[in-house]
């Protein structure tokens, strides 16, 4: 491999690699706004700017390939001062809100800052402010904190592949913006705020929950579909605040879809039944002991013919222990996955867009397939009753002549109202597991918080139920 | 929807495409063509261009915000835009602004209410030889002095 | 009064409203003789005849022409193009309207043999905006081309064609920057990009590009005529040749064009000799040689030879030749206030220094100018000029930092006034 020389020590490169990344693999850092690894370069922000031998100006390093035998420094005088100079452009006319903004803690503009700007500030002028349209749902904007480093643009352009996100005006007074308030179209409008550089663009989601040095962080793949984006679960105190993407060059790269990066909400759903409960007829479902609750779940299916229903949001172990659980205990009952109208097969999942989505909106498909599990077409004959398993995603299909039905996992209670008894279980959040992408990748993820409410894990209930045999059913 | 642009906007669109290896570049004369036709773009035709270009309509937007020429606002059916870059300044092309703004009772960016003076300050025409210079709609007149600019607005309908 | 009696190329047919016409261009200038010419000669032979000739582009920057020509691959996939920068604004130049205005053709000569020399068939003149006028008449000179078949398709017969249209910019001075001038030509905001790649590899449309000037391709048709070397020793003056335009502008008694041969005159030549000195015989003040971004000269250091070197070696530049002079009694904090409040309205935006000083600098110097000056502002300006200059994506930077740091440095004492005094000694 070709080598060149930073800061005095020799370090090989990939020809074509840039000088930031060459740097940042032996762990020198080039501190950069405007340069994402998976945007294309503009040079615009000019925090980049080093030196570089026999080039009397300096150079940016992230529009600068790597060369043989090139001599870099990243930490000299007037880097330095070029830094320092960038830090001072960039802050005259940002109102410094760090105290109520949701970027601080993980703001390039605040880190940057503090590592390289001046402790002081020379500007008296009056500071440039922008009055904010809407954006839609998903972003609120803060134009006066922007540093215009058009990130978002270029998202935007060349990854959710919308011109939507645009500079109007120019020179001092370029605005980035949709145009008339217009919401923003893309289906990955998250991304918009993870890769701003400063508190220009945040989650309305996440607005002002919580300071995200008090986050935990926990690595996790997104359950959405069938691709399995890497992301991060971030929570304080059991209780989820946002997803963000890991990157995953191979499967999402940097980016999440707004689907997969909201689901997390359903976890805190007020609507999720988070104890057990059998029905009361016409008064609806009602908590019960989780005692209680599994024998009404067995009694119900008493001189029924059931089937289960497994949800292909589930994971590997989950369906690995309910398969052992049915042969012994419910042998013969007849099994099927379901998870997306429509789509009961990995024959039938496909791209959904050119970006991430699948149409599968379930995780798993490729690991119950795996098991030998076939999809739910219809209601087999005789059948009267069914035991659903299911995450927080699959989509429970119509159940035509089942009149008991009895639900294991995580559900919300309209949906549940006609159920006779709900076992409440845990969402991809709350356990570990393991699952299969569209391309058979296996990957795990590791709980993030503990159950909540009175939901357990699938093998603690079906242990439960196991173990119940002595207090009635047929098991 | 109801095209607002002319039968003559998409014939000389139509002439000019072949020249451009891509139908992007169509952006400016198309705003230049528009602007002839309405005065000004209001959102609606932008939108219309940008469905006739096939790019999102804020990449529209974008682009004409980015040069002063297009107007986003509307104005006067007389827009003077008075330079006031070095060479005009140096000729006296301030007293200019003054008289106008005094004649017309409106700030610079100001159009008078009866929608007949747009007043604008300009960045340096290239008519340097020749300064003070202004623009009036399309035209240049060049050499001005506050008695020759009278005569010329006076002649105005 | 001097007037210049050697030979000119193109100011003898200014202000001739008959000159414009294809037919005068036949009868009285070269009426396309050099395409005809140079559609014989082998590509090389035509770009060697421009190096021997010594032209430099005359848009501001002074590179080699030919050279520059040089660049452009011989093989591309993509298809090449040949562009003219007629987009003129640099504050104080007003030379290549008068080119487009009355003498036409040479520039659509001087693209036809442009594009012959670099394997292009497709041109594009990008025009100022505002040049409504020199649009409509370019407009009807290249119809004239076209219906002569110097324009289109098999030139004079020969297999080689050229298309060639003329784009309006809109009002946005950064468009004259080449790589700016290109995303504007393709219609997007006119913002410079990074470099490399240049655009001989990749310009318009990512194929390999050249952009010239519309003087320096209307002075091809005459080096392709008379030689290269004949252009060359028109000049007085080494490395560069031919005549050039020159436009001054400003306090003097007869501003406008002088066409004389590189190097032939002093500053103070050309103020006091051609242009009969100072507007109501005052005294000059400051002289800013080369469009508003070239650093200002004093009185005293107007006694260099008006070239591209010479004025290098002062500091300063010749840029598009435009003089601006400025008589003893107006305000020089005024003047650069004017100047950066340009650079600031016409910063695309797109890097941070240029973004934010240049606003930076004009907000201080509208303070000082009005009497809210402080002690510390030189300092913070010529500090602020410093972070610029040099370190932004294109050279908007160092045109608004340079004239900032020379006119603070070299009329310290009347910003020192204005502080002090707490507001303009002129007004």
């Amino acid at each position: 491999m070709p080598k060149c020389i930073i800061d005095g020590r020799e370090v090989e490169f990939k020809p074509g690699q840039n000088l930031v990344e060459v740097a940042a693999s032996v762990g020198i850092e080039i501190p950069v706004f405007c340069y994402h690894p998976g945007l294309t370069v503009v040079a615009q922000c000019r925090m980049c700017a080093i030196e570089i031998e026999k080039m009397p100006k300096l150079q940016t390093a992230c529009s600068t390939p790597a060369a043989e035998g090139m001599v870099v420094k990243t930490k000299s005088d007037r880097v330095k001062q070029n830094q320092k100079s960038v830090m001072e452009f960039l802050l005259i006319n940002h109102p410094l809100d760090c105290p109520i903004c949701d970027k601080s803690g993980e703001c390039d503009l605040q880190d940057n800052s503090y590592k390289y700007g001046d402790s002081y500030m020379r500007t008296t002028e009056e500071r440039r402010t922008y009055m904010d349209l809407d954006m839609g749902p998903v972003i609120q904007k803060s134009m006066n904190r922007c540093i215009h480093c058009t990130r978002c643009i270029r998202f935007g352009q060349e990854i959710a592949g919308i011109h939507e996100m645009v500079a109007v005006q120019r020179g001092n007074n370029t605005e980035i913006t949709t145009i008339d308030g217009r919401p923003l179209e893309t289906d990955y409008a998250g991304n918009y705020s993870d890769i701003c550089p400063t508190g220009s663009l945040t989650l309305k989601d996440f607005r002002f929950k919580k300071r995200v040095w008090y986050l935990k962080k926990t690595p996790t793949v997104c359950e959405g579909c069938s691709r399995g984006c890497n992301m991060e679960i971030q929570q304080d105190a059991n209780t989820v605040y946002r997803c963000v993407p890991r990157t995953n060059m191979e499967i999402n790269k940097y980016w999440l879809c707004d689907e997969g990066r909201f689901n997390y909400q359903y976890i805190h759903d007020a609507a999720r039944v988070l104890n057990p409960a059998v029905s009361g007829g016409t008064a609806g479902l009602q908590m019960t002991e989780w005692s209680q609750a599994v024998v009404a779940a067995r009694s119900s299916l008493d001189g029924k013919k059931p089937m289960v229903l497994v949800g292909s949001d589930l994971t590997q172990e989950e369906v690995q222990a309910l398969q052992q659980f049915l042969n012994k205990h419910l042998s013969g009952t007849p099994i099927f996955h379901f998870g997306t109208p429509g789509v009961t097969s990995t024959q039938k999942d496909g791209a959904a867009d050119p970006i991430l989505k699948r149409k599968s909106k379930t995780a798993n498909l490729n690991g119950l397939e795996k098991l030998g599990i076939k999809g739910f077409e219809s209601v087999p004959s005789g059948v009267n009753a069914a035991i659903i398993f299911r995450g927080g995603r699959a989509v429970v299909p119509e159940l035509k002549g089942v009149g008991t039905k009895v639900g294991v996992g995580v559900f919300n209670k309209p949906d549940a109202e006609d159920f006779h008894a709900i076992l409440p279980g845990t969402s991809f959040a709350e356990k570990d597991g393991t699952i299969f992408n569209f391309e058979g990748r296996e990957q795990k993820f590791k709980r993030a918080i503990l159950p909540q409410g009175q939901s357990k894990n699938l093998p603690e209930i079906l242990m439960l139920w196991a173990n119940s045999g002595a207090v009635g059913g047929a098991a | 929807m109801a095209k607002l642009l002319s039968e003559n906007f998409y014939k000389e669109m139509g002439k000019l495409e072949p020249r451009y290896p891509s139908k992007v570049a169509l952006l400016l004369p198309a705003l230049h063509e528009a602007q002839k036709e309405t005065g000004w773009l209001p959102p609606e035709i932008m939108e219309e261009i940008g469905t006739y270009i096939g790019i999102h309509p804020a990449q529209v937007r974008e682009v004409a915000s980015f040069y002063t020429m297009y107007n986003l606002k509307p104005v006067g059916k007389y827009h003077l835009k008075i330079c006031t870059n070095v060479a005009c300044c140096l000729r006296g092309s301030e007293e200019l602004v003054d008289h106008c703004k005094k004649k017309f009772g409106i700030e610079l960016g100001e159009t008078t209410p009866d929608k007949k003076f747009t007043l604008m300050e300009e960045e340096c025409l290239g008519a340097c030889g020749t300064a003070p210079a202004m623009m009036l709609n399309d035209d240049y007149h060049e050499n001005l002095t506050v008695q020759g600019l009278d005569k010329i607005l006076d002649g105005l309908k | 009064m001097e007037t210049y009696k050697g030979e000119t190329l193109f100011i003898q047919h200014f202000k001739n409203e008959e000159a414009r016409s294809l037919d005068y261009y036949k009868k009285k200038m070269i009426g396309y003789e050099s395409a005809k010419k140079a559609l014989a000669m082998s590509q090389d032979d035509i770009i060697n005849e421009v190096k021997k000739s010594n032209l430099r582009g005359r848009g501001g920057a002074g590179f080699p022409t030919g050279t520059k020509w040089g660049f452009i691959p011989k093989q591309s996939a993509k298809p090449k193009y040949l562009v003219c920068n007629a987009d003129e604004s640099e504050p104080g130049t007003f030379k290549d309207r008068d080119i487009m205005r009355y003498t036409p053709h040479t520039l659509i000569e001087g693209m036809i043999i442009g594009g012959f020399a670099i394997g292009s068939n497709v041109g594009y003149i990008y025009i100022r905006g505002e040049y409504t006028r020199e649009f409509t008449l370019l407009n009807e000179a290249i119809d004239e081309a076209y219906k002569a078949g110097y324009l289109g398709k098999n030139i004079l017969g020969t297999q080689f064609s050229f298309d060639l249209t003329v784009h309006r910019g809109a009002g946005a001075y950064i468009c004259g920057e080449e790589t700016g001038l290109l995303n504007s030509l393709e219609g997007k905001r006119g913002e410079p990009r990074v470099k490399p790649p240049f655009p001989a590899q990749s310009g318009a449309f990512a194929g390999p590009t050249i952009v010239n000037n519309v003087e320096t391709l209307a002075s091809i048709p005459f080096i392709i005529q008379k030689g290269g070397e004949w252009f060359s020793k028109l000049s007085k003056i080494e490395k560069s040749g031919g005549t050039r335009l020159l436009g001054v502008s400003g306090h003097v008694k007869k501003p406008g064009l002088y066409e004389l041969p590189a190097g032939g005159v002093t500053l103070r030549q050309l103020i006091y000799d051609y242009c009969g000195g100072i507007l109501n015989d005052r005294k000059l003040k400051a002289v800013i040689p080369g469009g508003s971004s070239a650093p200002v000269l004093t009185a005293d250091e107007i006694d260099v030879i008006y070239d591209i070197e010479p004025l290098q070696k002062i500091g300063t530049m010749m840029g598009s030749a435009a003089v601006m002079v400025v008589s003893e009694d107006y305000c020089m904090v005024k003047l650069i206030q004017r100047i950066t409040k340009f650079y600031a309205h016409e910063s695309c935006g797109q890097c941070t220094p240029c973004r934010e000083g240049c606003k930076w600098m004009e907000d201080i110097l509208h303070r000082i100018e009005h009497g809210h000056g402080r002690e510390q502002d030189l300092a913070l300006l010529l500090s602020i000029a410093d972070n610029i200059n040099g370190k932004t994506l294109c050279a908007l930077g160092d045109a608004a930092a340079g004239p900032v740091s020379s006119f603070v440095k070299k009329f310290r004492g009347d910003f020192e006034a204005h502080i002090r005094g707490k507001k303009c000694p002129n007004a």
